[in-house]
């Protein structure tokens, strides 16, 4: 029960990733004059009528709700960029690099400033695109836990999100995994792997898709 | 008795575990039913939960029997090389992977963990699979052959999938407390 309920308390919901997300930097347009703000997490401002300056990203969709700027949507969530990444991402094993929470990022945009973003169906239904495809790819590449001994995933350029949805599943299988082939359950089965060592092989650590 | 709190640690060591008297006991018939001298006649076979049977063992008053679904000649370890992932374990018994790590080390059986650990390796694929495929309407027959392990596994995959899907569709951002909305009877 310890164990189940740890590796619960380990995930955030949605909701608390998103807002971890809106710490995340952007740029805006304001559309009104404002001395510069000074917040604990730093100082944002001064603005200026089309003088374009950087703001969290929570801070830009408050002043977005209120009619007083418009919201630069960042250089990854163009078309041509977006395009790439899904071509790359089908064609490679490996998963492109993306922002960190593209996932949320994307939404908090098209919730609140979609007349900002153009094309704003095309954009969408590639990150749409690309979040599927990523998602079968971390399904198919699940599958290597069960291959051979496993004791570390390394996920590199998996977003918050991605890493969140499997994180439940990924520790639960592989505490199992270590319990079922841990050594006082394989003895002298493999004389070979007993002779060497302990303490220093402490296992492969897999990627999450082999090359 | 590793996890003191775990409650399924607990009900693993309830599985009942064929035994075999060793000594004649005085009193407690009730574990042979077959009797009403109440006492138990050396070498007579009984099904006792594991914890009592653990403990027997260790003063040498009973002797295991592997369990059916861990025996070498059982039908499990043929059906779980034939096709592990559809043998329905969950029936056999509920605590497959547990019982079979408290029960190897006890009586020696040096096959038992590389048999376990086939038996989930293969039973894994087929979890990670459904669990991120499955609808709910589906889902529940395909539980009943798990194992509660495995349905704990299929549970935590399912979970955040579910809890993804349902952020992305949106819905209300901040949820409207029951309490209130409801303080005056709407007037026509």
């Amino acid at each position: 029960m310890a164990a189940s309920s740890d590796s619960q308390a380990s995930a955030f919901s949605a909701a608390e990733l998103e807002f971890l997300a809106e710490d995340e930097m952007i740029e805006i347009v304001p559309n009104m004059r404002m001395d510069s703000l000074n917040f604990v997490s730093g100082d944002f401002g001064p603005f200026r009528p089309q003088i374009a300056t950087q703001v969290p990203l929570w801070l830009a969709v408050a002043l977005k709700k209120r009619g007083k700027c418009m919201i630069r949507p960042p250089e990854w969530m163009s078309i041509e960029k977006l395009t790439q990444v899904l071509e790359a991402e089908r064609d490679s094993e490996k998963f492109q690099p993306l922002p960190f929470h593209y996932v949320e990022i994307s939404r908090l945009l098209f919730d609140y400033a979609r007349e900002d973003i153009q094309d704003v169906y095309m954009v969408r239904s590639l990150i749409e695109d690309i979040k599927d495809v990523r998602f079968h790819k971390i399904g198919t590449g699940l599958e290597i836990i069960s291959r051979e001994r496993t004791y570390a995933l390394r996920l590199k350029n998996l977003s918050a999100m991605e890493a969140n949805i499997v994180r439940p599943f990924v520790t639960r299988a592989l505490e199992t995994f270590y319990k079922l082939s841990s050594p006082e359950m394989i003895q002298e089965s493999d004389h070979l792997s007993n002779r060497q060592p302990q303490v220093t092989n402490r296992g492969p650590r897999r990627q999450l898709k082999d090359r | 008795m590793a996890k003191y709190y775990d409650v399924d640690d607990i009900l693993a060591e309830e599985e009942l575990v064929p035994a075999v008297f060793q000594h004649a006991a005085n009193g407690i018939g009730l574990f042979d039913s077959s009797d009403d001298t109440n006492k138990v006649e050396a070498g007579s076979k009984v099904e006792l939960p594991f914890w009592l049977v653990c403990e027997l063992y260790l003063r040498q008053l009973v002797s295991i029997r592997v369990p059916p679904c861990f025996d070498k000649e059982s039908k499990t370890r043929e059906e779980i090389g034939a096709d592990a992932a559809h043998v329905d374990l969950r029936s056999r018994c509920p605590y497959f992977y547990e019982l079979g790590c408290k029960i190897a080390p006890l009586i020696g059986d040096k096959t038992i963990g590389p048999f376990l650990l086939v038996a989930f390796r293969i039973r894994y694929k087929e979890v990670l699979i459904k669990a991120h495929t499955l609808t709910l309407t589906v889902a529940p027959k395909y539980l009943t052959l798990l194992t509660n392990e495995e349905a704990k596994l299929y549970e935590a995959g399912q979970s955040s999938i579910a809890a993804f899907k349902k952020w992305r569709m949106g819905g209300p951002r901040l949820q409207i407390a029951p309490l209130l909305g409801r303080k005056r009877k709407p007037t026509g």
